[in-house]
């Protein structure tokens, strides 16, 4: 860890608090809020197919799931974990044993009493093979014991200290549901689950739109909410409008008054448009990055990772094709992690030096397409790319970074694929780059995404060590840090970790993952919830 | 096939001939059509199986799950996926036979009732985009199909143009015009009549502009028949002929027509009902497709085929009706 570093950490920090005061600051009310009225949300990621975010556990489950069912413990602007469901919590001096005092006075909306038994059958649930969990599973990957104390008593024992406890409560996937309603069938709370959120699923017309009424006996909102009581809008209209023209035009048209997904073109004409304002919530997790494959060749040469970094010049690109509403990351962590460091001078760019890092390697030979060459075999690099991920700017980006590795010798064959095929394409190691967002709550995610142990695949095929970085003494700082609950020693092991995963070559970063709301002016209190970035409506109320 | 000196004989053959020549042909056409769905069945069958991808993934949430062994395992014996491939295969035809679909990876629920409310709504659209693109047709070339002059170029252009133009290009173009400048309709398909006017625009503009072009070429053959010119001389007005004479010998190739133009209007169902945010079939199989939701896409693609197949056949027994030539042939 270099001097420099130190001092960027601080600036970094502030930087993250003002760009987070920037994104959940809602516009001063104009008036007194007024009850009533529908909100019609339309969006632009996939309709799940099942409203229990348990189940699987994606990011379209994340986005509804907000409106209806609530977590233990929330996340504040600030980044800090504040009570929700739970008031407080107390970890053993040993880290293996937590205590959650619960709140005594929350009922679902099927009207079963949220209880510490309620806890329990959740994390259950949870770990249950026939709920088929994913996203929630791992998190509660290191509860082994739940103990219903007392009624609002509830004990977790762990296998191994976890830091990153809090932060995976926080999460949407991890949400509690009605015990009453868990013990129907699947299909069926899939289609009406039971949390105690604001607002309660009531109807869902597959392929066009889900609506929520609201729920009149709400009293668990968050301490960082605008108010307390029932939600502020009689009901939400949840439509699924898969293309982002369309979702835009609707936008404009006022038959849909929040949309998100908002790509560039159109964030950029709003903010001519008076009608229209603009919520930029980066997702939390990773940054949005290139993975640099060490695990095969060429990237298993360090110095043909870095000639790659040294050759491809980003930032152009990224202001000109996303029109300024995406910010360069320097960082392997997202800007709204307090963890994140940002490293700009690891990331200069330097033809020259790419050249003679590659002349070094032994890539030496120019074949007759002006491409590197070395033993006969040409410098070519796989990228597959997932046009359900890949937004077109970013397509375009990669078609830039492809001329600009040309430069300096590299072939770039860009793969775009679909979701599937794209997974298929990673799972049999057929890629040299990839950019592969994951979002998770705190920075724990950098264990997840580079230890060595995430090289070895899930029983999917899925294994989320994309970069296939294989280091003990990072991975001795991530598990190190993963049980460190001292928050100032547990960030510095993490900047340690960082700085490891940068000084490597392993990762290029782009940007933060993108989460762009553009919604109607006539819409108040709306904001997005600092855990996932997904949008919360329970403060929010229409100005017509 | 009668002799031709024996009147009588022909007489009183013909009919049940007729009926037997019939009937051999709704069996052949019931025939070949469960030939090509169980080939449908087939080909989905193994082409989802040869590209990437694993079906369990959609059963889990998505591609990219980090389930438990246990939770895999589960599911892949659960749902028959731990059997060879072959014998999965013929439990999926066996099942297809009795008409069970199964029920959905990502949606956990029945696929046949599911699939089957998404068909009414990419029915509706279909068949209103037939019927406007027919109105539309026959009145432009009515209207502009005299002995050449302007209004036939101006005409004939205007189909060209249409039929040349991409389904997602006009989409965009009608929502910028139609909803963001001009305010008229929503850009997006809002349920009711008003939601219906674009999507089916989209898909009526192009076909109108096919059927145009076939209707001009056969009116134009038309006008040079000979009853033409005894209508004339009778002393027909002008449109008389064309409405009474000439439209019914025109249309013929346009109803033989109509069965490709149903199977165009289902895959370009895809790409309408995406933009337009409208429920179907078209969107169905796209989300279905791109998460290896084997059940859905078995039912959608043969539904879809089964759909064209009706179609088909109902449009060449118009055929034989309109023109009993075609039933001796």
């Amino acid at each position: 860890m270099s001097a420099p570093r130190i001092l960027l950490l601080p600036l970094a920090i502030a930087a993250t608090a003002a760009l987070l005061a920037g994104c959940t600051a809602t516009p001063e009310p104009a008036a007194e809020p007024i009850s009533g009225g529908t909100l019609v949300y339309a969006t632009g990621d996939a309709e799940p197919g099942c409203l229990d975010p348990h189940v699987g556990g994606n990011y379209p489950q994340a986005l509804i799931s907000t409106q209806y069912i609530e977590s233990l413990v929330s996340k504040n602007a600030d980044g800090e974990i504040i009570p929700w469901l739970a008031t407080e919590w107390t970890e053993s001096a040993d880290g293996l044993t937590w205590d959650f005092t619960l709140r005594d006075d929350v009922t679902f909306t099927d009207g079963t009493a949220f209880d510490a038994d309620a806890v329990k059958t959740n994390i259950e649930h949870l770990k249950d093979p026939n709920t088929a969990s994913s996203t929630g599973y791992l998190a509660v990957g290191k509860i082994d014991g739940i103990d219903a104390v007392a009624a609002n008593q509830v004990r977790f024992t762990l296998s191994a200290p976890d830091s990153a406890l809090l932060e995976s409560l926080s999460q949407p996937w991890v949400g509690i549901q009605s015990p009453t309603a868990l013990e129907r069938d699947q299909a069926t709370n899939c289609e009406s689950p039971i949390g105690t959120g604001p607002f309660i699923v009531t109807e869902w017309v597959k392929q066009q739109s889900i609506t929520l009424e609201r729920n009149e006996n709400y009293n668990s909102a968050p301490d960082d909410a605008e108010h307390s009581g029932p939600a502020l809008l009689d009901s939400l209209e949840w439509r699924f409008i898969p293309d982002a023209a369309t979702r835009y035009a609707a936008l404009q048209s006022g038959d849909v008054d929040v949309i998100d997904n908002a790509q560039p073109n159109n964030i950029s004409s709003a903010e001519s448009d008076p009608a229209t304002a603009e919520l930029n919530a980066p997702r939390p997790g990773a940054s949005n990055r290139l993975e640099l494959n060490s695990g095969k060749a060429p990237f298993d040469d360090e110095r043909v990772r870095e000639a790659f970094i040294r050759a491809v010049d980003v930032s152009p690109g990224i202001d000109s094709l996303f029109f300024g509403t995406a910010e360069r990351s320097y960082s392997v962590l997202s800007s709204v992690e307090p963890d994140g460091v940002s490293m700009p001078d690891a990331f200069t760019v330097d033809p020259d030096a790419a050249n003679a890092l590659l002349d070094d390697a032994g890539w030496d030979m120019i074949d007759s397409d002006g491409y590197r060459t070395k033993d006969g075999v040409r410098l070519t690099l796989d990228f597959p790319i997932s046009t359900n991920q890949s937004i077109p700017a970013e397509q375009s980006l990669f078609e830039q970074i492809q001329a600009s590795a040309k430069d300096v010798g590299f072939e770039v064959n860009l793969k775009p694929t679909d979701l599937s095929s794209w997974y298929g394409a990673l799972f049999t190691n057929e890629y040299n780059l990839v950019s592969a967002p994951y979002t998770k709550v705190g920075p724990d995610v950098l264990r997840i995404l580079y230890h060595s142990d995430s090289i070895i695949p899930a029983p999917s095929g899925y294994y989320a060590n994309l970069a296939q970085l294989s280091d003990p003494a990072l991975d001795e700082i991530l598990t190190t840090a993963s049980q460190t609950s001292d928050a100032a020693e547990r960030a510095a092991l993490y900047e340690e970790a960082q700085s490891i995963i940068i000084d490597g070559y392993y990762v290029l970063p782009l940007y933060d993952q993108q989460n762009h709301y553009l919604y109607s002016t006539s819409v108040e209190g709306f904001r997005a919830l600092p855990t996932v970035s997904a949008p919360t409506f329970y403060d929010a109320w229409l100005n017509d | 096939m009668t002799d031709p000196s024996d009147t009588t004989a022909e007489r009183l053959s013909t009919r049940p001939a007729a009926r037997l020549r019939s009937l051999a042909w709704v069996a052949r056409r019931i025939g070949g059509g469960l030939f090509v769905l169980w080939m449908v069945a087939t080909v989905i069958f193994f082409a989802l199986r040869l590209i990437p991808g694993d079906p369990v993934d959609a059963i889990l949430g998505g591609p990219g799950s980090q389930a438990s062994t246990e939770a895999v395992a589960h599911i892949r014996a659960d749902y028959g996926l731990d059997q060879p491939l072959i014998v999965q295969y013929f439990l999926a035809m066996a099942k297809l036979a009795m008409a069970d679909f199964g029920t959905s990876y990502a949606l956990k629920i029945a696929v046949a009732p599911y699939v089957l409310t998404q068909l009414w709504s990419t029915l509706v659209l279909t068949i209103a985009s037939l019927v406007v693109a027919w109105i539309l047709a026959v009145a432009l070339t009515l209207v502009t199909s005299g002995r050449g002059g302007p209004a036939r170029a101006v005409g004939s252009g205007l189909e060209l143009l249409a039929a040349a133009v991409p389904h997602f290009w006009l989409a965009s173009l009608l929502i910028i015009v139609l909803s963001n400048t001009l305010h008229w309709l929503p850009p997006i398909s809002v349920p009711g009549p008003l939601g219906l006017i674009l999507p089916v625009l989209t898909l009526a503009l192009p076909l109108t502009g096919f059927l145009g072009q076939l209707m001009r070429e056969s009116l134009a053959n038309a006008y040079e028949q000979p009853f033409v010119v005894s209508a004339r001389a009778r002393g027909e007005s002008e449109w008389g002929v064309r409405f009474r004479h000439v439209l019914r010998h025109a249309a013929l190739p346009g109803i033989s027509l109509s069965g490709w133009a149903f199977g165009s209007l289902l895959s370009g169902a895809v790409v309408v009902e995406t933009i337009f945010a409208r429920p179907g079939l078209g969107r169905t199989l796209l989300s279905a497709v791109s998460i290896r939701d084997i059940p859905v896409v078995t039912a959608v693609a043969l539904l879809s085929a089964l759909t064209f197949i009706i179609v088909t056949v109902a449009t060449d027994a118009i055929d034989r009706i309109v023109d009993p030539r075609v039933a001796t042939q």
